[in-house]
């Protein structure tokens, strides 16, 4: 060990302190939380002209607790995870280019294969869920009801809420969990839950979940571009 | 040789703007030189001093290219250079609860 001079430069506090404030710079200058926000919300909206044009299948039976009807476009199946693989390709783009132009890695990959992954098994839930319309008296591995849960699953909103999860732990970006849980749970809330309901039977019965989803992402994208902005302007 | 904290510091690592390039290294992956100039507040030339004492030691790798017509510089951390930076935040937090016990 050589003697050293202890200036301020060497100051414990002080290095830390500068090393902390580095770490948020990088960190903000790195996040563009609007981009896939807005590029999901796009998704979803051009989903409703797939869903109208499709052909729509209605499966209803009658249960102790009263008749279920379950609804679903074909083209639905394999509009999402087309959708969603290339909606993974240009967010990725979008930050690398963003990253090469600003001089700074990105950490877009681990988000961009988990994305992708959850789209395949998005496709496969999708396909099973088809199959197997929400029963609540049918058991799945001795759970009641699973179906239920697997089918809300199965639909493209819990993709992009665990894709948005994803994103927010790679941007470490409190704010972003917040909004992909509430995401998550939107998804996940019975269509009777939404406040706005058409019948099964309408060839409309898509658009509220389509158009509430879509708007939720559309104002969550704007506001997190508001706040990002001037921190971009700042960064450059 | 005691046991005290700040003889574990690294005379490379243990310097405000190496530690600097470091901790930006580290969080971007990769970094190009006009962003760690800008955010070191640094001239070219201090900050290709420093960029030096780090790649000779092993700690960042440096790579020139082209990005259009533009020269680029691009600096990595090294395995070594992560595990370097790890060393000194945790030299630096012992040695903060040294002074804060009053063990120093």
């Amino acid at each position: 060990m050589t003697t050293r001079a202890a200036g301020a430069d060497e100051n414990p506090r002080r290095l830390l302190a500068d090393s902390r404030r580095l770490t948020r710079q990088v960190r903000a200058a790195q996040r563009a939380t609007w981009f896939p926000l807005l590029v999901f919300s796009a998704v979803t909206f051009a989903a409703i002209p797939v869903y109208r044009l499709g052909r729509h299948t209605v499966t209803c039976r009658t249960v102790p607790q009263g008749r279920i009807c379950t609804a679903y476009t074909t083209p639905g199946l394999v509009y999402w995870p087309i959708a969603l693989v290339l909606a993974y390709v240009v967010i990725a783009g979008f930050y690398l280019r963003r990253a090469r132009d600003r001089g700074i890695g990105t950490r877009v990959f681990p988000y961009a294969v988990a994305g992708i992954a959850l789209a395949v098994v998005l496709f496969g839930a999708a396909f099973w869920a088809a199959h197997n319309p929400p029963d609540p008296g049918r058991f799945i591995l001795g759970v009641r009801g699973a179906t239920v849960l697997l089918n809300q699953l199965a639909i493209a909103g819990s993709a992009i809420g665990l894709a948005l999860l994803v994103l927010a732990l790679v941007e470490r970006n409190g704010a972003l969990v917040t909004v992909a849980v509430g995401y998550v749970a939107f998804a996940l809330l019975p269509a009777r839950d939404l406040g706005w309901v058409l019948a099964p039977v309408s060839p409309w019965f898509f658009l509220p979940r389509l158009l509430l989803g879509g708007a939720l992402l559309l104002v969550a994208g704007l506001l997190f571009a508001a706040f990002q902005r001037p921190r971009r302007r700042g960064a450059a | 040789m005691t046991g005290h904290p700040a003889n574990g510091l690294d005379d490379v690592v243990h310097q405000r703007v190496r530690l600097g390039i470091l901790t930006v290294a580290h969080e971007a992956r990769q970094v190009e030189f006009g962003y760690l100039r800008d955010s070191l507040e640094l001239t070219a030339g201090n900050l290709s001093q420093h960029l030096g004492v780090l790649e000779k030691a092993g700690l960042v790798t440096i790579d020139k290219g082209y990005a259009g017509k533009r020269a680029r510089t691009w600096v990595t951390l090294t395995k070594a250079g992560r595990a370097a930076l790890r060393a000194e935040i945790s030299q630096l937090k012992l040695l903060i609860e040294q002074i804060e016990g009053g063990g120093a």
